[in-house]
């Protein structure tokens, strides 16, 4: 439903528009779909210059078909696959986060998310020497942490203090702070984070967590709280696909009907990300339990069969670095 | 160029913007208040305010500086380094436990058995906020919001007492003496603020208008709240409604801890979970209230010894340590009288190893 300007395209003047609406024509769609002859009659304007405008506003208004294999081309040029830091999830993950794609961890308290969601940051801004845009919902990041797992990848200090200063960070704590904090990246301010940050293309934008923001709108009297979700859903999508970021949220989980742990925001959300992967603690029995071992099964997957598991190890991004750390795939497939 | 739908206006008014056909802030722009008023039925001052909303938008797209400031984790360190120091507690293995002490710009969360000590734990850390900076302290004020009339005004003293001894038995040089002189037990008590709530609407009313008081009062370092689970645990027909009020209590309170820079200490009950036969103690007000607080602390009993086990924490790991409570407040568990030196103020790279403390 757009509405009818003057300056929408030569020809549209101010009078124009008036005669129109006094027709009943007050959306592009409106004067597209009725019949052009009678409209040019009724407002006393020359057939000919009501077609011309009719096509200059269903071509600007329309949208373009992309052949299978121009799509395929651009997405084996411009995709890349980001490894998570820690080899069991990346196998998991069929080797790691892909760009231009919603990926989700979710997972109940202390299972683990957060944890993962500042290794893929650090993984990405120190081996992958990229810049990570890192949306922190729960003040649960610090910088600390992030500098305790970069010292234990390397040791030195300048490529610690280099890797720091490709996270940006921002610490938001409602749904329109976030719309508009995404607005204005996709707007632009992708780029410039880019060029700011020591090198290196953002890559990764990384929320944590989206659910802690939309949760509370969502329910009996609040109206707007899914069509909320849904926007920043969008905006997500348009800018993994647009910029060639890969985007990891995180969502807390619910118990379903039959008591099973489900990822929550419900189903209208289970839809929107492309991969899904639910953690959790190995050791449901108490409270405390001070093991850092993790399951992360993968519940919704494009690639993978779907309910493999993998066991995780929270430690990994503690160990001590002495040594080479295993095989990491570094696979990326990126002609920057 | 943003859907009017995702500006933040009331949903009547972008209900009548979105049928007069204005769907994209491109809709709107150059149009007067009158005309927007004309054309999509709004008074006068939604018009105005609709307007404001956009060009505050749009500016901030395109002129980079944002509706949100973005701070690189380098500076994120150095903030964290300079503005936000720890609490220090008067018990080192809790402090060593969260790796320096209770951190600024956080919420932590206590949960225990009936008892066992949060109320303590809060009255303890309502000295410690206090403390000078001289022997490592903050040196701030701090909001007690007392939910369960468990706030007593002896044991305060008392605690205050012990610590006001405990720092002039350390102090050592002339910086640390004049601190003195302004530590004691009456400024302790003038620099709390205690406010009495006595249900969930008060509750929540007083969080509404806590903001305003403390820009007016910039040095306030913490706000407890004792308890939260109290209030919202009675009385409550519509669990789903408590669920949503909950979560908002919690984004409330994270977004005043990292603006105003102080640390938020909640208190939860226990509540007893029946799995498949089984019955387990676990925090009250539901799982999905578990994701709020970023440090969780459970205080419990392994025997006559009380023990206090961190189970989640962003950036340290989870480890349990020994406590005692003793006429002079929380301290570490075999604590012998003679003050233990408080170490100065040193930036230790290393992270926080688990701690398994042997039994003693």
């Amino acid at each position: 439903m757009v509405v009818l300007r003057a300056e929408m395209c030569p020809g549209l003047d101010e009078d124009l528009v008036k005669d129109l609406r006094a027709a009943d024509i007050k959306t592009v769609e409106d004067l597209v779909s009725s019949d052009t002859e009678e409209v040019a009659q009724r407002c006393s304007v020359s057939y000919k210059a009501l077609f011309a405008i009719r096509r200059v506003l269903l071509a600007q208004h329309t949208a373009f078909p992309v052949s299978g294999a121009d799509l395929y081309e651009e997405l084996l040029s411009s995709t890349a696959i980001l490894s998570s830091g820690s080899p069991s999830l990346d196998k998991l993950l069929d080797s790691g986060f892909y760009t231009g794609e919603i990926t989700e961890l979710s997972g109940g308290p202390g299972s683990g998310k957060s944890q993962v969601c500042f290794g893929v940051a650090v993984h990405i801004s120190l081996h992958l020497k990229q810049s990570v845009i890192f949306i922190d919902t729960t003040g649960g990041l610090t910088a600390k942490r992030l500098l305790q797992m970069l010292q234990t990848e390397t040791s030195n200090r300048e490529e610690q203090m280099e890797a720091l200063q490709r996270i940006h960070v921002f610490q938001l704590f409602d749904v329109f702070s976030l719309l508009d904090c995404l607005y204005s990246l996709r707007a632009g301010r992708l780029q410039q984070a880019s060029v700011g940050g020591g090198g290196g293309s953002v890559k990764a934008v990384i929320v944590d967590s989206v659910s802690a923001v939309i949760s509370p709108l969502l329910g009996a009297k609040h109206n707007e709280g899914m069509s909320l979700m849904i926007q920043v859903a969008g905006v997500l999508k348009t800018m993994a696909k647009d910029f060639n970021v890969a985007a990891v949220v995180t969502n807390h989980v619910t118990r379903g009907d039959g008591g099973e742990v489900q990822p929550g925001l419900g189903a209208s959300w289970s839809h929107i990300p492309r991969t899904r992967v639910l953690m959790e603690k190995l050791d449901r029995t108490s409270v405390v339990s001070h093991s850092s071992l993790r399951s992360a099964t993968l519940i919704k997957s494009s690639r993978q069969p779907c309910h493999i598991r993998a066991e995780l190890d929270l430690c990994w991004w503690s160990r001590s670095a002495e040594g080479p750390s295993g095989k990491r795939k570094l696979d990326e497939t990126d002609s920057c | 160029m943003r859907p009017v739908s995702s500006l933040s206006l009331s949903p009547s008014v972008k209900v009548r913007l979105v049928s007069a056909g204005f769907r994209f802030t491109s809709d709107l722009r150059g149009l007067k208040p009158l005309q927007l008023s004309k054309e999509a039925s709004l008074s006068q001052p939604e018009a105005l305010e609709v307007l404001q909303t956009v060009r505050r938008v749009v500016g901030g797209d395109e002129g980079g500086g944002g509706a949100s400031a973005s701070l690189t984790a380098l500076e994120l360190l150095q903030k964290e380094e300079e503005e936000l120091r720890s609490i220090v507690t008067f018990s080192s293995q809790l402090d060593a436990a969260l790796g320096g002490g209770l951190p600024v710009g956080k919420t932590i969360e206590i949960c225990g058995a009936p008892g066992v000590g949060k109320t303590q734990l809060c009255l303890q850390l309502a000295v410690d906020v206090q403390v000078p900076s001289c022997f490592g302290g903050v040196g701030g004020q701090m909001v007690y919001i007392d939910t369960e009339g468990s706030f007593l005004l002896q044991r305060v003293v008392d605690i205050a007492t012990a610590g006001v001894r405990h720092c002039s038995l350390l102090a050592e040089d002339d910086e640390q003496r004049v601190a003195m002189e302004t530590f004691t037990v009456e400024t302790i008590l003038s620099n709390m603020f205690l406010v009495r709530c006595h249900d969930y609407v008060e509750l929540l009313a007083e969080l509404h208008l806590l903001p305003g008081f403390l820009s007016a009062h910039p040095r306030v370092r913490l706000l407890v709240i004792d308890s939260v689970a109290f209030v919202f645990r009675r009385l409550f027909d519509d669990l789903s409604q408590r669920t949503r009020l909950l979560n908002d209590l919690a984004q409330q309170l994270i977004a005043m801890a990292t603006r105003h820079k102080m640390a938020v200490v909640i208190t939860n009950q226990m509540t007893t979970r029946l799995r498949g036969g089984q019955s387990q103690l676990v925090p009250a007000l539901g799982e999905s209230w578990g994701h709020a607080p970023a440090i969780r602390l459970l205080l419990h009993w392994v025997g006559p010894q009380r023990m206090a086990a961190i189970f989640k924490s962003p950036a340290h790991m989870d480890s349990t340590i020994q406590y005692q409570i003793t006429s002079e407040g929380f301290r570490d568990a075999n604590q012998c009288e003679q003050p233990q030196s408080k170490r100065p103020r040193r930036h230790t790279n290393q992270p926080a190893a688990s701690q398994r403390v042997t039994s003693c």
